[in-house]
């Protein structure tokens, strides 16, 4: 199920900082807790990616792609 | 135990008592070493309405775990106190090897208190420790003294931390060294050391370092030194030390030029770390277990400073007193100034921008020759800015009023918000010699939140913009993002130095020197945490790990708070907002820019749960991190902040 809509995908794809607010949408869609909010926010994207893909939010190959392009690829994977 | 020693030593110079105090496994965890050993006894013993050089303030030096190991780079010591600078919460740390030294002495930290009657010096033989005369090395600079020490004590393998002249004058931005030119620099903890009457101390250590899963932990050695061998920036550092970044930064607008009136000079090369190993550089030579090796030692061959000899200079260390006062023709002048404030002890940075600052005033008509005693204050005048080291060091004349800092002497001087504009200085310490307009956004954002005052280029050290493009892929692992690589956007900014600012909180706690961790990117997050694992025998994760960086920097935020510093005072000097930068070298790629920094605050609170009219730490935040006794403190400090009467205060310095 997708996280988001493509139109958020977009909107995350050009904000200049992204990270909280991506993290605030994840909590509050269910996809991560108040811990793991905290947590993430303390270690960074990568390990993000790795939560997400273990827990099949994304796929491997999305996982992939999101490690090599960025965040503006994780959004759009989380909107599929 | 493995990893730290599991003590404290106190040493109070009022009464001579010796004190060993253990450090149990709950507080080790909690604060690691180095930098979060020291804060937490600044914060809770060091009131903040106490006089810097009030007797009963606390001075700290820090080791952590891994000093004295094997791990790449780990013979650095923090040392703190309550800055006589700012006023406010004050740490610097510096490489050698005492560091290393005091570990297997047996201590992990080592805390002074009260005032000795006449000069002394404490001397540490394993358990064994004194409190000797020092009225014979009273006067003496940093290098003399620790010659007539080692032979005093017959033994030149030991190791000793010294503070210089500066340091026994007052002058409030005197630093400390170990193995004579490896300085703690920043804060004016030097002149704290001299309220004391404390000259320096020695130290022979004959432990050792018990490390708890030996082969782990050399793995994790070994995979580090292997990637160090063609790491880009360690090459950059051992070849030319830190002044390899003199043409990148004339090239890209932050080289300080006339107090950061312009970003670089059309000369700059004159003193670049390549001319420099041409001309005069002696030898190399590195701080205790390091693959960088990035000191140089320096003689002078020709022209009036011919003979001087002396270890350095650094980037921070040669600037100021060169480009940053106008200096660039003969670079000479500029070693021979970086040598006299070593040999004073006094911080380079914070001398080359009072200078420069004076100089500025000057300039403007905002001081005459009349204010100065005479010294014609012209940008690029060597002999005037030679004279004024030293007035500034022995508090002679305009150098005593000097002596203060800018923000101080300022005010001293009269010159109001008119000069204050001019001071290039946050919460009363100046900026280092890196214009936020070129060397990036991140930097300027840190600028302002630097939790020992208007620092700080090594708080968040966000070198994820400075080096970070040399390491691709890196700031997409941390930020999720290559664009904020690029120094000179506001693009993922806001994340970077908040992830910085704890992972740099950390690295000090560890007391690993930052060119491993930040400038090269060598030591990644969870190498460090392999290796401080590996050593200690904790099996930390990577949250509790980068989560014990975070406590250490809202303790130190919280310590400003209770001295009403907070939202309003998070603020960068006006030149860097107002100013749009002038082009001075052809080349240069920042031309125009100006410091968003209103564009990256708001969401940097957020990251760092701080209260948007107050800026202070939340409840909440601090609750989380185990720091409930603090959120009691700031509870009723939160109103009085917002009050109007406070509003109304100008702060420059507390």
């Amino acid at each position: 199920m997708a996280v988001m809509t493509k139109q958020q995908a977009k909107k995350f794809a050009e904000m200049s900082d992204f990270f909280l607010d991506l993290l605030n949408l994840l909590k509050d869609k269910g996809v991560i807790n108040n811990e793991e909010h905290r947590v993430f926010l303390l270690i960074g994207y990568e390990k993000l990616v790795e939560h997400l893909e273990k827990k099949k939010v994304i796929s491997s190959k999305d996982a992939k792609n999101a490690m090599k392009s960025g965040f503006a690829s994780l959004v759009y994977s989380l909107a599929k | 135990m493995y990893g730290w020693a599991g003590q404290r030593l106190r040493v109070d110079l009022t009464k001579g008592d010796i004190i060993k105090e253990p450090l149990s496994y709950e507080y080790r965890k909690k604060w690691i070493g180095g930098r979060g050993f020291n804060s937490d006894i600044i914060y809770n013993e060091v009131p903040p309405e106490m006089s810097p050089f009030d007797p009963r303030t606390r001075v700290c030096f820090g080791m952590g775990p891994l000093n004295g190991t094997a791990a790449p780079s780990t013979g650095r010591v923090t040392v703190s106190c309550k800055s006589p600078l700012t006023g406010g919460f004050g740490d610097s740390n510096m490489g050698g090897h005492w560091g290393a030294e005091v570990k297997y002495a047996g201590y992990d930290q080592i805390v002074v208190q009260g005032k000795a009657k006449k000069p002394v010096y404490i001397w540490i033989d394993d358990d064994k420790v004194e409190i000797r005369d020092a009225s014979h090395i009273w006067g003496k600079f940093p290098r003399d003294a620790d010659t007539m020490i080692k032979e005093e004590l017959k033994d030149e393998d030991i190791h000793i931390m010294l503070i210089g002249p500066a340091g026994e004058n007052l002058v409030r931005f005197a630093c400390t060294f170990n193995d004579v030119y490896r300085a703690a620099g920043r804060t004016g903890h030097g002149a704290v050391i001299g309220s004391k009457n404390l000259k320096g101390i020695a130290t022979r250590g004959s432990g050792s370092v018990k490390i708890a899963k030996p082969k782990e932990f050399f793995e994790v050695c070994n995979r580090l030194r292997q990637r160090f061998k063609n790491d880009p920036m360690k090459l950059a550092l051992n070849e030319y030390g830190s002044l390899c970044l003199i043409n990148y930064a004339n090239r890209d607008g932050w080289l300080p030029w006339k107090n950061l009136q312009w970003g670089g000079t059309p000369l700059a090369n004159n003193m670049s770390g390549e001319t420099h190993s041409k001309t005069v550089l002696k030898h190399r030579e590195g701080c205790y277990a390091c693959p960088i090796c990035c000191g140089r030692f320096t003689e002078i061959k020709e022209g009036r400073w011919a003979g001087e000899y002396f270890g350095g200079p650094e980037y921070e260390h040669s600037v100021p007193t060169g480009p940053r006062v106008g200096i660039i023709e003969d670079a000479n002048d500029i070693w021979h100034n970086a040598r006299l404030t070593n040999d004073l002890g006094m911080d380079g940075i914070e001398t080359g921008a009072v200078i420069s600052t004076a100089m500025e005033w000057y300039q403007r008509g905002l001081i005459t020759a009349k204010d100065t005693g005479g010294l014609d204050l012209e940008w690029g005048n060597e002999d005037v800015v030679d004279q004024l080291i030293q007035d500034i060091a022995y508090r002679r004349g305009f150098g005593d009023i000097l002596a203060e800092g800018a923000s101080r002497a300022c005010d001293k001087l009269g010159l109001g918000d008119k000069g204050q504009y001019y001071t290039i200085a946050t919460r009363g310490m100046a900026l280092p010699g890196d214009d936020p307009r070129g060397l990036g956004f991140g930097y300027g954002l840190s600028f302002a939140m630097g939790t020992r005052g208007g620092c700080d280029h090594l708080r968040s050290l966000c070198c994820l913009e400075l080096s970070g493009a040399l390491y691709p892929g890196l700031n997409t692992k941390y930020l999720g993002d290559e664009r904020p690589a690029k120094p000179t956007t506001t693009v993922g900014k806001p994340y970077m130095v908040y992830y910085e600012e704890n992972q740099k909180a950390v690295v000090d706690c560890l007391n690993v020197c930052c060119f491993t961790t930040h400038w090269s990117y060598a030591v990644l997050t969870q190498d460090q945490l392999d290796y401080f694992n590996a050593c200690t025998g904790l099996d930390l994760t990577l949250e509790e790990f980068l989560e014990v960086g975070e406590r250490v920097y809202n303790l130190e935020r919280a310590y400003w708070a209770r001295l009403m510093s907070g939202a309003r005072e998070d603020t960068v000097p006006e030149r860097f907002t107002k100013e749009p930068m002038p082009q001075h070298v052809d080349y240069q790629t920042n031309v125009g820019a100006t410091l968003p920094i209103g564009e990256m605050l708001p969401k940097y609170y957020k990251y760092r749960d701080y209260e948007p009219g107050t800026g202070f730490p939340s409840e909440r935040k601090l609750k989380q991190l185990g720091l409930d006794y603090v959120a009691e403190d700031l509870k009723p400090l939160r109103k009085k902040y917002m009050s109007e009467a406070e509003k109304k205060k100008k702060k420059y310095y507390y």
